[in-house]
C-alpha cells in the first residue's frame, strides 16, 4: 500500500512537472497583459492529490514540482511566486474541501483565488512596495476564470479515477 | 486505503456560484476603492525617447496624438488613459487598454513613447508595465 501510494506521488510529480513546463509555452500574457496571470494546469495534480491522497502527499508533490520547475525553467524569484501562491492555495483548498456544499469546482476557484494573493503578497515582499496590490482585482477576477477551467479539467479526472475503482471493486 | 469522508462533488454545486461570486465581490470592492478614495490631482505624462512631450491632468477628458515613425492616439476619458488608436504594426498598446492608478504606464516599443500616470499618491516605483508594443516578427 504505501508503495503504491508512492508510486502515484512519483508520477503525479511528473506530471505537475510537465504541465507546469508545457504552461510556459501558452502564450496566455498575449491574450491578458498582465504579469503572474497564468492557467494553473499543475493545480490539476495539486487538487486531484489533495482529494484523493490527502493534504500532507498533495504538499509534497506541490513542493518538488515547484523546485524541480524552478531548477528546468525558471528562477529563484519564480519559485517564491509559485511556493507562496501554492502554499496559501493548497490551504484554502484544503479547508474548502471540507465543505459539504462547494464542488470541484469551488474549490478550484478559491484555489486560485487564493493562489493570487499569495502571489501579490510574495512580490510585495520581495519589492518592499504595496504597489503590486493594484494588479490584485483583476488578478483576482482572471482567477474566476482559470479555476472553473481547471475545476472543470480535474473533475474529468476525478471521474475517469472514480469509474476505474469502481470498475477495479467490481473485478473483486 | 482510500479516504471514507464524503466524497466531493463532481458536478457545480449552487455553493459554487456563491464562492466565484465572492471572489468576484472582492475583486470589484478593491478595485472601485482606489476610486472612491483618491481625490488628489494626478497627471499623465507622455514621453517620446525620454523626453516629456505632454503633461496633462487625469480628470480632463482630452486627446492627444503623438506622431514619430508610427502614430498613436492617446485617450484621457473618465480618470482613465488610453490608446484608442495606433498605426504600429503591433498594436500591444491598444489592446493593453486602460490605465487609471498612479504608478502605471503603457509602453509603445515602436514609437518609442510612454504613457505614464504619475501623482501625489504615486506608487514610487513602477514594477512592470501594463503592456509592451513590440515589433511582430
Amino acid at each position: 500500500m504505501q508503495t503504491a501510494k508512492l508510486t502515484r506521488c512519483a508520477v503525479l510529480t511528473a506530471l505537475a512537472l510537465a504541465l507546469s513546463l508545457l504552461e510556459r509555452a501558452l502564450p496566455l500574457l498575449a491574450w491578458i497583459p498582465l504579469p503572474g496571470v497564468k492557467l494553473g494546469l499543475s493545480n490539476i495534480v495539486t487538487l486531484f492529490a489533495l482529494l484523493t491522497l490527502g493534504a500532507p502527499y498533495a504538499a509534497a508533490i506541490l513542493l518538488l514540482r515547484a523546485v524541480l520547475a524552478s531548477i528546468f525553467a525558471g528562477s529563484l524569484t519564480s519559485l517564491v511566486y509559485a511556493l507562496a501562491g501554492g502554499a496559501l492555495s493548497l490551504l484554502v483548498m484544503t479547508l474548502a474541501s471540507r465543505s459539504r456544499r462547494l464542488s470541484v469546482y469551488g474549490v478550484s476557484v478559491l484555489g486560485a483565488a487564493a493562489h493570487s494573493v499569495g502571489q501579490i503578497l510574495a512580490a510585495a515582499a520581495l519589492m518592499g512596495s504595496g504597489a503590486v496590490f493594484s494588479y490584485l482585482p483583476l488578478l483576482l477576477l482572471v482567477s474566476v476564470g482559470t479555476g472553473a477551467l481547471i475545476g472543470a479539467a480535474t473533475a474529468g479526472v476525478l471521474q475517469g479515477w472514480d469509474a476505474l475503482r469502481a470498475r477495479r471493486e467490481a473485478c473483486r | 486505503m482510500e479516504q471514507s469522508k464524503p466524497q466531493l462533488s463532481r458536478k457545480p454545486r449552487p455553493a459554487d456560484w456563491i464562492a466565484a461570486g465572492a471572489v468576484v465581490l472582492v475583486a470589484l470592492a478593491l478595485l472601485l476603492l482606489p476610486l472612491l478614495v483618491r481625490s488628489e490631482a494626478v497627471t499623465v505624462q507622455i514621453l517620446q525617447d525620454g523626453a516629456l512631450l505632454y503633461e496633462l491632468p487625469l480628470d480632463r477628458d482630452t486627446t492627444v496624438t503623438v506622431g514619430g515613425d508610427y502614430e498613436n492616439t492617446i485617450e484621457i476619458h473618465g480618470g482613465a488613459v488610453f490608446v484608442s488608436h495606433a498605426t504600429c504594426p503591433g498594436g500591444d498598446c491598444v489592446r493593453s487598454g486602460a490605465i487609471r492608478n498612479a504608478g502605471r504606464s503603457i509602453v509603445c516599443l515602436p514609437n518609442r513613447l510612454e504613457i505614464r500616470i504619475v501623482g501625489a499618491s504615486a506608487a514610487d516605483v513602477v514594477i512592470e508595465t501594463e503592456g509592451v508594443c513590440r515589433p511582430q516578427s
